[in-house]
């Protein structure tokens, strides 16, 4: 079989860490008061699920798992191509550590249906941990394909090339197979004007825009709500400490033309000992 | 008065830490981690473990002995030669089973194969797991929140999994002492080996491979090692670092003349210049990226956000370039230039050339 294609990807809504919006006094992020975006890492996941329907066609399916207001991220999906997407919201959910958002993703993915890929980005820009994609495909007993660069599929077998250390690797492995892309793949492609028309058609009708966003809760999904959240994490973020203000004694040369600043910062550091002969 | 009980699993303090070899050479993150897992076994009153997974392996066992284990599991294969992560995973889950009791600890670097590998065994061992610390220790933790009693009471050896977070200047502890094993992959470094010792005694303990089918699914067609093309960003003396400052792409090339100023020298750069394709991933330094530790880093239009920061603050000197007078950067930096990349580089360039044409000057070496 060489296509089409059942695809899913997985996408999240982080706070946007660009902005100093919505940051506590202790430097933590106020994630109700801070700017949302989609993960950046996803637009990498998203550009290759849409790659594979254009390519080799097929559906993709967007799922994410967040509060309430995630279905922006959702939307922009659908203004890129994707067909339809699945949120996954629950106060349930609060305080899953990724072995808890693992499972949930499992009991979503497996309601939503069959499929031949899962992209996923490397990681998300809140935890940075990259664990949650391979704790999926773990549930799912799936071969996995991560730090994925670039990739064909040929009869219905997945060509790929993965970033190693100090170097890069070529496997190849069956469908379905889960897939975290690196940012090293293809950025993400504009908007087609077509995709933004279309949603904002469907903005203006809820019960259309319905058919193509669904919101699932644990109890839809039939998970257990004791494997999910606070309840289902065996790690908890026990304390932060802010770093201590580093240094503090580094020397400034200011206010002179660059050539004295220059000829300064050459003087009284080591940059010499270094120079070629 | 507290009420609170110990209601730690029981645990015999053993420190497991799966090796990492690439062609039969040991990953220089496993005698870190070896470093880190004998302080903490020690500390918990346990052996450190370590497995070692491949084919022809040579004296990799002995050398393990050697920088801190008691004991190696060797799991030696033809189909273990290359890394590949269901095979991989296959072996660990299996060694895991043969425990009496489950070790206390299991630490993996946090490199390209330890993050593929390290989540599948958590997730099968439904444990706690907690990525790319920079510090580990042990230490009690009395836990008091009442959304699950049965969590409620005070634990001992819990494993503080120290990570930088929020993208922010903080530093989180993460701990997860309900289950065991307790897992961590540590940041290639940050934690410090043991001299190696060739008097030191440990076991070497062969162990079944039992792979399935089904852990062979995935096939390596071929395996490309950047050996002297590669950036060498981890060996580099001195690094000349770009970042967004730079304004554009065309910026790097003026970092690259900068660098080839300097002996054994390589570019690196922030994480939102690789984002937007100015540079290629392998100059990528920080959290997602590479840890360095070069004798000089310039960090020319880097305004020093915790995730660089995490990547280069090892380094010997740091000597920052950037317009923005309020950068993080020079906060930490030893010596700062607050102007313009392009008038700053340039003007360095010029000096040294001028250096290198008078003769005498050279000579003149001074040290610190």
């Amino acid at each position: 079989m060489a296509g089409p294609y059942e695809i899913f990807v997985l996408i999240k809504q982080v706070p946007d860490q660009g902005s100093k919006a919505g940051l506590n006094p202790d430097g933590t992020i106020d994630r109700a008061k801070a700017k949302r975006m989609l993960n950046p890492f996803d637009r990498y996941a998203l550009q290759a699920a849409l790659h594979v329907k254009r390519t080799y066609g097929g559906r993709v399916t967007a799922i994410s798992m967040g509060p309430p207001p995630a279905v922006e991220i959702l939307l922009e999906a659908l203004e890129h191509g994707v067909d339809r997407g699945y949120l996954l919201s629950d106060r349930r959910l609060a305080a899953s550590d990724t072995l808890a958002t693992a499972y949930a993703l499992f009991k979503t993915v497996t309601h939503v249906g069959k499929f031949d890929l899962i992209f996923c980005g490397l990681q998300t820009t809140d935890g940075d941990t990259a664990q949650v994609g391979p704790q999926l495909a773990e549930r799912l007993s799936l071969p996995q394909v991560t730090y994925c660069e670039d990739f064909h599929l040929d009869d219905g077998r997945l060509h790929a090339r993965r970033i190693i250390e100090g170097g890069v690797q070529f496997v190849d492995c069956v469908t379905p197979a889960l897939i975290t892309v690196a940012n090293s793949y293809h950025p993400l492609a504009y908007k087609s004007f077509r995709g933004a028309w279309r949603v904002q058609q469907l903005q203006r009708n809820p019960e259309e825009l319905g058919k193509y966003i669904r919101t699932v809760d644990l109890d839809i999904i039939q998970a257990d709500p004791e494997r999910c959240g606070l309840k289902g994490s065996p790690t908890i973020v026990a304390a932060t400490e802010k770093v201590g203000e580093l240094g503090g004694n580094c020397s400034m040369y200011e206010g002179h033309a660059p050539d004295e600043l220059v000829g300064e910062l050459i003087e009284k550091s080591n940059l010499k000992e270094f120079l070629v002969a | 008065m507290s009420e609170s009980v110990n209601l730690a699993p029981p645990s015999d303090g053993e420190v497991l830490v799966i090796a990492e070899q690439i062609l039969g050479e040991l990953q220089p993150v496993t005698l870190e981690l070896l470093g880190a897992g004998r302080y903490l076994a020690d500390k918990l009153g346990g052996k450190l473990s370590t497995v070692i997974i491949g084919h022809n392996l040579g004296d990799i066992p002995q050398k393990l002995i050697e920088y801190g284990a008691d004991t190696v599991y060797v799991a030696d294969d033809p189909e273990l030669q290359d890394y590949r992560t269901l095979s991989y995973r296959r072996v660990v889950c299996d060694l895991l089973e043969t425990f009496k009791l489950p070790p206390h600890i299991v630490l993996l670097g946090s490199t390209t194969t330890g993050r593929d590998l390290a989540p599948r065994i958590a997730a099968n061992f439904e444990t706690g797991l907690t990525a790319d610390c920079t510090e580990l220790d042990i230490g009690p933790y009395e836990h008091k929140s009442k959304v699950d009693p049965s969590k409620v009471g005070l634990y001992e050896g819990c494993l503080y999994a120290i990570r930088p977070s929020f993208g922010e200047s903080l530093k989180a502890r993460i701990l997860g002492p309900w289950k065991n094993p307790q897992m961590a992959t540590t940041r290639p470094g940050q934690m410090t080996p043991l001299a190696p010792d060739a008097n030191r005694i440990g076991k070497i303990v062969n162990i079944p491979v039992k792979l399935q089918k089904e852990d062979l699914r995935l096939v390596v067609a071929e395996t490309v090692r950047e050996v002297s093309k590669g950036v060498r960003l981890a060996e580099a003396d001195v690094i000349v670092a770009g970042g967004y400052g730079l304004g554009s792409k065309e910026g790097f090339e003026l970092m690259h003349e900068l660098a080839k100023c300097f002996e054994n020298s390589a570019v690196g750069a922030s994480r939102k210049v690789v984002d937007l394709g100015w540079i290629p991933y392998e100059h990528q330094v920080g959290q997602t990226g590479k840890t360095v530790r070069p004798k000089v880093y310039i960090a020319c239009g880097i305004s020093g956000a915790i995730q660089h920061r995490v990547g280069m603050s090892k380094s010997g000197t740091i000597i920052a370039i950037n317009k923005d007078p309020d950068a993080p950067i020079f906060k930490f930096a030893h010596h700062g230039i607050v102007g313009d990349v392009y008038q700053i580089v340039p003007e360095l360039i010029r000096q040294f050339k001028e250096k290198l044409t008078t003769k005498g000057e050279k000579t003149v070496v001074h040290t610190h």
